[in-house]
């Protein structure tokens, strides 16, 4: 499996990036995957996304709704596009396995 | 020294990919042009890399295919091709009457949208009757490739791969066959052969898996579902100040909903959810919608499985028998409608436990008009003033059901309904709507982002005809009424340079207009 290097530690991602042990993920994590993503360095807000979309997965197991992440952040509805520019980068950065297809598809994000 | 290439599998051969992940829409001038057939003008084979995904082993053996294409593919295909035969005498039809007229080579959009001569709709099918010749008639026995028979190779299954997913099964070269050659089944018959030699498709392949594990196509489980439910009813009380509901899993409630899961997650298709709650709010009716039954989609038809296909629609069968409704409607969903509508009776039914007094089932679009005419709801026109909006026909809609109760109700009822919602409604190219009708280009199971140069083709002849009406009258909505469509504009439309937001649903009008508290 490749590795994506965080400072001094590794972590193991899968063949598409994501990281293969989402218990393994901390803002260091983040930052290397955001790299990896191209994002540049994160925001407290972009963290805040991040943080909620790993709580809402480890509740219930699924992808949230866009508007739901930014009211339970605090931040405008439209936030997840306007702090990540693409939703599947955010939740790529947030450590959480890969969607599945139909999730991609359906997903408000550039292509 | 360049390092040794790790072995390829057959199957990595057969679905090797070579697609350009920059394409864009060509520019905009409001003219379908047809790609001309001369030497030198045509592309040959241009989009013969644009493959999807292949569906991996674990996705394979949870529908019950071979984990990867098989040792002997060749026999194996050949011998699922003489039982689709012998199961559909019309599959056979199609595959014996073509006479090659011609009436069909520029009717299909992935054909006008990238010139590839092998989508035209003949040609695609000829891959697979070329190969029935060979093994299954006199002639091609006999004579080989002089009657026009062809041994079924690595690289014709490459090209049944390729093709058979350039094709969006939306039937509109049917319409102007003489002979009424259904292209759709002879897509759908490849498709099931290539999942029965272990040759399957990811995206739709893992969407039925998904469907048949969780329940809905984008694995929504039930406690997801239910959280979602209640941060859009949040959204809409926030919004119109009225607590309109969204009920799930209602034991008793009067109307059964049924609607693609897209409708809970994406944009614009949450917008139509919102319309259909506030109509069902407004008329004061009991309704639910159902954990067991939370997609109204069933990609079963896509890859011509029958089997899936009615283990899909099973759900909905328990959901009605859970919930006990007396009614059963169906949200704004293309393909879906056309199980429903032309599939479920025979598929789960007979539905003998609802009220025989209603269509079952019935279209939300009928459903809402009906309100609208009895004066039961109430649309304010200025609500959408905004708007000048045209719509889109679906091509499962247009093509393979019907709504309410004369012939084209499909095409006047969601018509009337946008007009009661709006006063600026505009239609587009009469030889591009209605029966006549454009797949958007992303329906059929070619939803998915790795084809989507094949997409960008498939929605040209739409793009033209909306530009035309943006250019002449301003249209700024394409109202829909399919979730495909609605996803598939939103992201093909920003490589037209048209803004995503131009494509809605007919419900979102209705959601918008709708005239919410205490009746006069």
């Amino acid at each position: 499996m490749p590795q994506l290097v965080c400072g001094n530690e590794r972590v193991e991602v899968d063949e598409n990036g994501y990281l293969a042990n989402a218990e393994e993920w901390n803002e260091n994590v983040a930052q290397a995957l955001a790299d990896q993503e191209g994002v540049g360095e994160l925001k407290p807000e972009q963290l805040d996304v991040l943080k909620f979309m790993r709580s809402y997965y480890q509740n219930y197991r699924s992808f949230p709704i866009l508007g739901s992440v930014c009211r339970n952040v605090h931040q405008p509805s439209e936030c997840v596009n306007e702090e990540f520019i693409d939703p599947l980068k955010a939740w790529k950065i947030a450590g959480l396995p890969e969607p599945v297809d139909e999730v991609v598809s359906y997903l408000k994000r550039p292509v | 020294m360049a390092e040794p290439a790790a072995e390829k599998t057959l199957l990595d051969v057969v679905t090797e990919a070579d697609t350009d992940k920059n394409a864009k829409g060509p520019e905009l001038t409001g003219e379908i042009n047809v790609p001309r057939v001369e030497e030198g003008r045509i592309v040959k084979g241009k989009l013969s890399g644009a493959k999807p995904h292949a569906a991996k082993p674990e996705i394979m053996t949870a529908l019950g295919f071979p984990d990867t294409l098989v040792d002997n593919w060749e026999e194996a295909a050949v011998k699922r091709l003489g039982e689709l035969l012998e199961k559909y005498k019309s599959l056979q039809v199609y595959l014996d009457i073509c006479v090659r007229c011609g009436s069909c080579t520029d009717k299909c959009q992935f054909f006008l949208g990238s010139g590839d001569p092998n989508n035209m709709p003949v040609a695609r099918a000829e891959l697979l009757r070329r190969v029935y010749k060979k093994y299954f008639t006199t002639e091609g026995k006999l004579f080989g490739k002089l009657a026009g028979a062809r041994k079924l190779d690595l690289k014709l299954l490459g090209d049944w791969y390729a093709y058979f997913h350039q094709c969006s099964q939306c039937r509109r070269c049917s319409v102007f066959c003489p002979y009424g050659i259904d292209t759709a089944e002879i897509s759908m018959a490849a498709r099931e052969i290539m999942d029965s030699i272990g040759l399957g498709q990811k995206y739709c392949d893992m969407t039925i898996g998904k469907l048949l594990e969780i329940g809905n196509n984008l694995g929504m489980n039930p406690k997801a579902l239910t959280n979602t439910l209640e941060s859009i009813e949040e959204d809409i009380e926030e919004e119109d100040g009225v607590p309109v509901k969204l009920p799930l899993d209602v034991e008793g409630a009067d109307i059964l909903l049924v609607t693609p899961s897209a409708d809970f997650f994406a944009s614009p298709h949450v917008e139509s959810l919102i319309g259909y709650a506030k109509v069902f709010h407004q008329a004061g009716v009991s309704w639910t919608m159902s954990s067991l039954a939370s997609e109204a989609g069933n990609f079963g038809m896509f890859v011509g499985n029958y089997t899936l296909m009615q283990k899909a629609a099973m759900r909905i069968r328990n959901a009605i028998e859970q919930i006990k409704p007396k009614r059963l409607i169906v949200g704004e969903c293309g393909h879906a409608w056309r199980i429903a509508y032309s599939f479920w009776n025979t598929l789960i039914g007979p539905f003998d436990s609802l009220d025989p007094n209603y269509p079952a089932p019935q279209h939300i679009c009928e459903y809402t008009l009906d309100l609208v005419k009895r004066g039961a709801i109430k649309l304010n026109k200025e609500a959408n003033d905004e708007f000048t909006v045209t719509f889109h026909d679906s091509c499962n809609v247009a093509r393979a059901s019907r709504m309410g109760s004369r012939p084209g109700g499909q095409f006047t009822i969601p018509r009337e309904l946008i007009k009661a919602s709006c006063n600026k409604y505009v239609e587009m190219d009469p030889a591009t709507t209605m029966e006549k009708t454009f797949c958007c280009g992303g329906g059929g199971g070619l939803l998915t982002d790795e084809i989507m140069e094949t997409r960008i083709a498939g929605a040209m002849p739409r793009m033209q005809t909306l530009h035309a009406v943006m250019e002449s009258d301003g249209v700024n909505f394409m109202a829909l009424i399919c979730a495909i469509c609605k996803a598939q504009f939103t992201k093909i439309m920003p490589k037209y340079g048209v803004p995503m937001e131009v494509a809605g649903g007919v419900h979102q009008l209705v959601g918008r207009a709708i005239e919410l508290g205490a009746k006069e």
